[in-house]
């Protein structure tokens, strides 16, 4: 008892003292406090919601963070060895080794393997001519003939090059004395080592499933008033309209910065994405990104009648948004216009600032123009809904 | 005791006759809750059955048993002699909701209801044809049914019902919420209906309408109190009524109340309703005691008992009176005793599109005036509340609210309205107390207020102890009564009800009324819109409304006494078949049937009335009596609207 912490009494003190209380007791007699009150009576009730804000983002990550993964690997390979010796086994086995290939599927003839390209049987197909052992002891080039399925293109791609590298591998190997090449690239991978790509996904994932959670729950909280027709009476109160939108928001917001941090936690625990940044710069971008999510929700609840309406509409709104992003496929990737279409984007904004956030750990520095870009957009949205918010009261 | 033996008596009367449905020792078990307690009853064919009572009385449970959707937990249920569910083809249900799907046309509905009884398509058409005409509806045929008024919605229902040609219908509460001549036009089909031998087992919270039905069974908390037919249960009742008018409404129903002698006092409007055990006794009895405290008499008349007078002296012997508990005040009392207008409005207009909605309407509202609003559904009600409440912009006209024209939107002034909307005022996912709480927040009833008011709510609706009941599980008469609360709480100077009392019981209704009343003589200014034409005689003054227009107004006895024309009451050995003839005789909506009598509008009863002994002598009717009667306020009302569309 001896030992009292200097603060406490000073803190209880300041409880006390009668301004506060009478401010505290004025807060909670107030409209807006019966609002809040309302609006979390009704969320605690409302065990839908609290599923539609645990489950499906879970689930998301989980999804997306382990199928999304752009390597290529497991292609079945296609074999025709006219020479079959022990040579050209090894270039097989080369091949084989590192499991980009499987090749288990010997043909006898090149009409037989270009069948099977077709047939869809083997992504490509290797034919090694009889006298490749002759040219290889006589010191002339060998060649092999490679056939490759060009329907997917990024696979093609992917398999000529692997199989391009790896033939040369092999060839130099097989050189005994050769000249070591002019420039040997070194190259280092910073920020994912092991290029695992999950961390590349998982933050992208993380600003995609905001998305989809914070404009379906803010936009059924607001649609459901309008659907029972609570709305009316709320309005023949004397509570005005920012005072229902922000009592509304408030719950909203801190359920769904819960969500932020439980993305956040499963990024952490399940796929091991480190977060190198600063905590209170990606709470405060996230937070900003929440009124995003927010913002597009209470606009697609003001356009829409019921519950059903929005959901439908939704699909307008988040697949572009999600598409454009970057979060599934790089931006480099698309076209001009629509690389530039995608700076429109606010969820590009918070992909790049929470890969940054949590892989390189940079802050405002590196990306001020991101925040601006998303804060801008925060507003703009804002302001939008709640003003299509009153005029469709009026 | 004599009652329920007499009623049994008859009973097995009935069952001698071949009745269509009998029900005996019929119990059915929510859980714990029993929502009807072993029943007895039986309905003879080509009968219209009245299953009369309050909300949650076991009507809902009782009708779903009957139609086959539901199996009795024990007791005897025949219908056709068969079990409800293997009866179900030859029966035809009508629930509360419409029944109908909005968004397929009148032919589509029926057609598929046809089709789900598989009706061959040769009868369809021309049941189609004969039932859309009946109902007045065969030129709409490929309306949408959402499209549809709520009582051409329910006149759509029964035809899809009809169409497979059932010999029993179970209507249950099939006109709530829908207007006076809607459900006119309705009771008129199911007593033609009824005459093709179509028995019919029906709830209804009018009782004006219940008053239609041959017998009526009165129901309460899952028990049938009483059965017989209109006349039988009058008699039973053993006392008679009394109409009082005097200039101190007030004072003269505290006296007569304080009196023993005196079965019931309740004040219609201008008048007081009082029943007495002899009417002549009664009535010098009250005089002297009005002398005894000075009090003017203007007039005191006998009248007949009606339905509601039965049914609220049985809920009563129940212990079933609703408390009235004065509301405590916290702001001083006497507001506004200088009769300002609370609420003005001059040449209103709202226009959507090209329908002109509310066209030109004009009333004034005084503070601690009670002020009327009726019409049919559609009339333009609805829209002229929302106007005067600054939901909706007025596209013309003039508007004060509380001494102010301008922005009425502010939420100074919000502060001072109380509103009710015709349904879901409340949340449904919050329970009564929290709902309770977040209105008197929201109108920033002081703190310290708060429990005093919640409580008051509470007690006057019974509901203390089960205020963490969530308000979706209440039944929809008690909803209205926690809404009403929920909207007085923060003592308005002014309040709007819109239909407050739809799907209320008649005592509830009553104590409903007490508290409007109260809350007038106390200075609130009140606006009200109903469909219970009895009630709007609680009103000072009315307006009725037809296609956006206020066509009549005044106060409840001005209206009746300015209908041109007198109305007659007829009784005939054959009721149903003089209706048909006196309807090819005279404009159909001056005759309509009351149970076993029909009313009557004639323009000159001199000439009128010999014509018309004249026409059911010569087509071989007996009369048993043939008297004008004063006009009642629905008399009045479908005489206005009939003559309006002239």
């Amino acid at each position: 008892m001896a030992i009292v912490p200097p603060l406490l009494p000073l803190l209880l003190l300041s409880l006390s003292s009668p301004m506060f209380t009478q401010l505290f007791n004025r807060f909670l007699g107030s409209r807006f406090w019966a609002l809040v009150v309302k609006e979390i009576n009704q969320i605690l009730k409302n065990r839908q919601l609290l599923f539609l804000l645990i489950f499906p983002p879970t689930i998301q990550l989980l999804i997306f963070g382990s199928s999304l993964d752009p390597q290529v690997q497991n292609l079945k390979l296609g074999i025709v060895d006219y020479a079959n010796t022990s040579v050209t086994r090894e270039l097989v086995s080369a091949l084989s080794e590192n499991q980009i290939f499987v090749a288990d599927n010997y043909s006898f003839s090149e009409q037989a393997l270009a069948n099977q390209v077709e047939q869809g049987k083997i992504t490509a197909g290797l034919v090694i001519p009889p006298d490749f052992n002759r040219q290889l002891q006589q010191g002339q080039t060998a060649e092999v003939q490679v056939l490759i399925d060009g329907v997917n293109a990024n696979t093609a791609s992917i398999a000529q090059g692997y199989i391009t590298q790896i033939v040369r591998n092999y060839s130099s190997n097989l050189e005994v004395n050769a000249t070591p090449p002019l420039v040997n690239p070194q190259v280092t991978f910073l920020y994912n080592p092991g290029l695992a790509s999950s961390w590349f996904f998982v933050p992208g994932v993380i600003g995609l499933v905001l998305t989809l959670t914070g404009s379906l729950v803010s936009s059924a909280t607001v649609v459901r008033e309008k659907d029972t027709g609570t709305l009316e009476q709320l309005l023949m109160t004397p509570a005005a309209a920012w005072e229902i939108l922000s009592a509304k928001i408030a719950p909203l917001f801190l359920l769904l910065m819960g969500d932020v941090l439980l993305a956040l936690g499963i990024a952490r625990l399940i796929f091991g994405v480190p977060f190198r940044g600063s905590w209170a710069f990606f709470l405060a971008t996230s937070a900003l990104y929440v009124f995003v999510g927010i913002g597009v929700g209470i606009l697609l609840a003001t356009i829409s009648k019921n519950q059903q309406q929005v959901v439908l509409t939704s699909f307008f709104i988040n697949i572009p948004v999600i598409q454009l992003s970057g979060a599934i496929a790089p931006i480099e990737s698309m076209p001009t216009f629509f690389q530039y279409l995608s700076l429109l984007d606010p969820l590009r904004h918070y992909i790049a600032i929470s890969r940054s956030v949590l892989l390189k750990g940079v802050g405002w520095e590196a990306l001020g123009l991101n925040v601006l870009a998303l804060g801008a957009i925060a507003i703009l949205l804002l302001t939008i809904s709640i003003k299509q918010f009153r005029t469709q009261l009026n | 005791m004599t009652q329920t033996t007499r009623t049994a008596t008859v009973e097995r009367d009935f069952q001698s006759h071949e009745s269509v449905i009998q029900v005996q020792e019929l119990y059915k078990r929510y859980g714990k809750f029993t929502a009807v307690k072993g029943i007895d009853f039986a309905v003879r064919p080509g009968e219209i059955f009245g299953l009369i009572g309050p909300d949650g009385a076991g009507k809902t449970s009782t009708f779903q048993i009957l139609s086959g959707v539901m199996e009795a937990t024990s007791g005897e249920v025949q219908v056709l002699n068969r079990s409800p569910r293997d009866a179900r083809l030859a029966t035809g249900y009508l629930t509360q909701q419409f029944s109908l799907y909005s968004d397929l046309s009148i032919d589509e509905n029926i057609r598929y209801s046809a089709g789900l009884r598989r009706v061959p398509t040769a009868r369809l058409q021309q049941r189609r044809s004969k039932y859309l005409k009946l109902m007045g509806l065969e030129q709409f045929g490929d309306r949408l049914a959402g499209k549809l008024s709520g009582g051409m919605k329910q006149k759509l229902a029964l035809c899809c019902a009809l169409v497979s040609q059932p010999e029993i219908l179970f209507l249950d509460e099939p006109t709530t919420g829908v207007d006076p001549v809607s459900r006119r036009e309705f009771w008129d089909v199911l007593a033609t209906l009824a005459s093709q031998g179509v028995t019919i087992v029906v709830a209804t919270p009018y009782l004006d309408e219940a008053e239609r039905c041959n017998r009526i069974a009165l129901m309460y908390e899952g028990e049938i109190q009483q059965t017989g037919t209109l006349a039988e249960l009058r008699e039973s009742l053993n006392l008679e009524r009394l109409e009082l008018r005097a200039n101190r409404l007030e004072a003269v129903e505290e006296v007569l109340k304080t009196n023993a002698e005196i079965a019931d006092v309740q004040t219609f409007g201008d008048r007081l309703d009082i029943l007495v055990p002899s009417a002549s006794a009664g009535e010098t009895q009250i005089r002297t005691l009005l002398q005894q405290h000075q009090l003017t008499l203007n007039d005191i008349q006998p009248a007949e008992v009606t339905l509601e007078n039965v049914f609220v002296t049985r809920l009563r012997q129940q212990g079933n009176d609703p408390p009235f508990i004065p509301f405590p005040r916290s702001k001083s009392t006497g507001v506004k005793q200088d009769k300002q207008v609370a609420i003005g409005v001059r040449n209103l207009n709202k226009v959507f599109g090209d329908f002109q909605a509310v066209k030109d309407v004009t009333l004034e509202v005084r503070y601690g005036e009670i002020y009327g609003l009726l019409g049919a559904n559609g009339a333009g009600k609805t829209t002229t509340i929302k106007m005067l409440c600054g939901l909706q912009p007025p596209s013309g006209g003039e508007m004060s609210l509380a001494g102010q024209t301008r922005d009425l939107r502010n939420s100074a002034l919000r502060k001072r309205i109380g509103y009710m909307s015709q349904k879901f005022t409340l949340y449904d996912d919050l329970t009564v107390v929290q709902n309770l709480q977040f209105y008197c927040g929201v109108y920033g009833v002081p703190r310290r207020a708060r429990q005093e008011k919640i409580d008051w709510v509470l007690e006057t609706c019974g509901l203390v102890g089960q205020e963490n009941l969530l308000t979706g599980r209440l039944p929809g008469g008690w909803k209205q009564r926690v809404a009403f609360g929920a909207s007085v709480m923060h003592e308005p100077e002014i309040l709007f009800l819109d239909e407050p009392t739809s799907g209320v019981d008649p005592l509830a209704r009553r104590q409903f009324w007490r508290l409007i009343e109260d809350f007038a003589r106390q200075g609130t200014a009140v606006l009200v819109t109903t469909h219970y034409l009895e009630e709007a005689e609680h009103c000072q003054d009315l307006g009725f409304m037809v296609a956006g227009e206020v066509v009549a107004s005044g106060s409840p006895s001005q209206i009746k006494e300015e209908q041109p024309g007198q109305l007659l009451e007829l009784v005939t050995n054959q009721t149903q078949a003089a209706s048909d003839l006196l309807k090819t005789q005279m404009e159909p909506w001056r005759v309509s049937i009351f149970g076993d009598r029909l009313h009557l509008v004639v323009d000159n009863p001199d000439t009128e009335i010999p014509q018309l002994r004249s026409t059911l002598d010569s087509d071989g009717f007996e009369i048993h009596s043939l008297r004008p009667i004063p006009f009642s306020l629905e008399d009045a009302f479908i005489g206005i609207v009939q003559r309006t569309q002239e």
